[in-house]
């Protein structure tokens, strides 16, 4: 085993399967699920982390594991009754609130998605309901606590069935993977930006796209996102690795944060940068904390000049400029026609 | 031998809150040791952890003490301008009501508390603690269940 180096997959199961040794590697990997693109013979190495990953106390937690303690705390609390609603549409906001409260310093409007995913849907004329269900429980399934994401699944699950939706809406990559994926419900589960394709918005602006492991290597959803930004008249300059090949931001499930993580954000900003779009677009809530965090560093090594903003949040901005601006719009049609 | 009648009441009412306290080193715990100096009586129901500022006490210790089933979480600090490290108790402020915002959606932002006692105000701290074991008896117990370990 001289010839891999550290970070190795392969390392990392030999050690755990044929040594049984506890290693490291089982917590250092970011479960961006690259390698298993990249293998020939198509290892399930994302599985083989998780099963290992159970019952086993992680190394690190970022932010002294805030979110974990948070959403253990709501696990041992009997959770809310729905309140009464005929919409079939269900939109869960997921933990935007607490990533604005816990991650004040990052100074990003963690809310602003939710509101803004609201102002979408109510455009293209869906109501949901607002589900004020527990946290989804991924980062507690990713940090191998298999028992406290069991009692979450639970209570949502029994949430879910009393309040009578038929399809769920969230504009989290990671309750998106984790609603559909692990929580077997039968019922339909849809990411905010496969919805956003039929706004009719007439967008004149360069942007580049973030392509997040959740949405896209976990859940193959490359398409749709970028479709609801070309739709809208947006063009998306792509970066050097984009759709399966994409870059990690470098911090998955709040588990790593470190010198190696933070490398890796750093160059995928600077890909990013290199495009020459101003505007870098992502889908997930913690890709979106961890490039503003960089972007916000009090002694940066690098200035960003790059607004990284949600899907969400940046249509509905642009939603919001088109209505001030449809008076000027009128007007300058009136010259074309003279 | 003779042993003492057993008593026979209710769960709920030999219930004593069981509250933490984070205390400053420079002026709360000072102040707490001035209370115990001169002899002011306030419940037992407060276990103090000291701190060396109120700064230190981070949203996850606040949420772990509620897990694993504290009733309530009082931090006390310096008064805002009179910290040891200058803006620590601004920082505090900041983080625990953001706490407090984050907890009113589980209900249980009534059982965290932020005050600032100063060294000299000995009496104060215990009627804050007066005040603070009072207001959680109304409260009641901590509603986290019990988790089987071997779950």
């Amino acid at each position: 085993m001289r010839r891999v180096s550290k970070t190795s997959p392969r390392s990392s199961i030999y050690n755990a399967n044929v040594y049984g040794l506890d290693t490291k590697d089982i917590w250092t990997c970011l479960t961006c699920g690259l390698c298993p693109i990249g293998c020939p013979q198509q290892v399930d190495f994302l599985s083989f982390i998780r099963e290992e990953r159970a019952g086993k106390e992680p190394l690190e937690v970022a932010h002294l594991g805030v979110f974990t303690e948070f959403a253990e705390l709501s696990s041992k609390l009997d959770g809310v009754k729905p309140e009464k609603s005929d919409s079939k549409y269900g939109y869960f906001p997921g933990c935007v609130d607490q990533l604005g409260l816990f991650l004040h310093d990052v100074k990003t409007d963690f809310g602003e998605i939710t509101t803004s995913s609201l102002k979408l849907l109510d455009k293209l004329g869906i109501k949901p309901q607002i589900m004020n269900m527990k946290c989804c429980g991924h980062d507690v399934l990713w940090q191998g606590k298999k028992d406290v994401f069991d009692r979450l699944k639970k209570l949502n699950l029994k949430y879910i069935k009393e309040s009578g939706i038929d399809t769920l809406i969230t504009s989290c990559a990671e309750c998106y993977r984790t609603f559909s994926k692990d929580y077997d419900m039968g019922i339909k589960v849809v990411h905010t930006s496969e919805l956003l394709d039929k706004l009719g918005l007439k967008i004149n602006a360069d942007v580049t796209y973030h392509d997040s492991c959740r949405l896209g290597r976990h859940m193959g959803l490359y398409d749709a996102p970028r479709k609801a930004l070309t739709a809208n008249g947006v063009t998306v300059k792509e970066m050097e690795h984009s759709k399966e090949n994409a870059l990690c931001c470098g911090v998955s499930n709040f588990m790593n944060c470190n010198e190696q993580t933070k490398a890796l954000r750093i160059a995928r900003m600077n890909e990013a940068e290199a495009t020459g779009a101003k505007t870098l677009i992502t889908t997930c809530s913690k890709c979106l904390a961890h490039f503003n965090c960089l972007k916000n560093e009090k002694d940066a090594v690098k200035k960003y000049d790059m607004d990284v903003v949600d899907l969400t949040v940046y249509l509905a901005r642009k939603l919001d400029e088109n209505v001030k601006k449809e008076g000027p719009a009128l007007d300058s049609s009136k010259m074309e026609n003279i | 031998m003779s042993e003492a009648p057993a008593v026979t009441t209710t769960k709920e009412e030999c219930w004593v809150p069981n509250i933490l306290a984070f205390a400053c080193n420079w002026c709360s715990y000072a102040g707490a040791d001035l209370a115990g100096v001169s002899r002011l009586q306030y419940p037992p129901t407060v276990k103090i952890l000291r701190v060396m500022c109120s700064s230190r006490v981070e949203p996850s210790f606040i949420l772990k003490a509620l897990k694993d089933g504290a009733d309530g979480v009082l931090i006390a600090g310096c008064h805002i301008g009179d910290c040891h490290y200058i803006d620590g108790n601004k920082n505090a402020e900041i983080r625990i009501n953001n706490t407090k915002k984050a907890l009113e959606k589980l209900g249980l932002d009534k059982r965290l508390r932020l005050e600032w006692i100063s060294a000299s105000e000995g009496l104060r701290f215990s009627e804050v603690i007066k005040e603070f074991t009072d207001e959680i008896k109304k409260l009641g117990q901590n509603p986290v269940k019990e988790v089987k370990v071997n779950e």
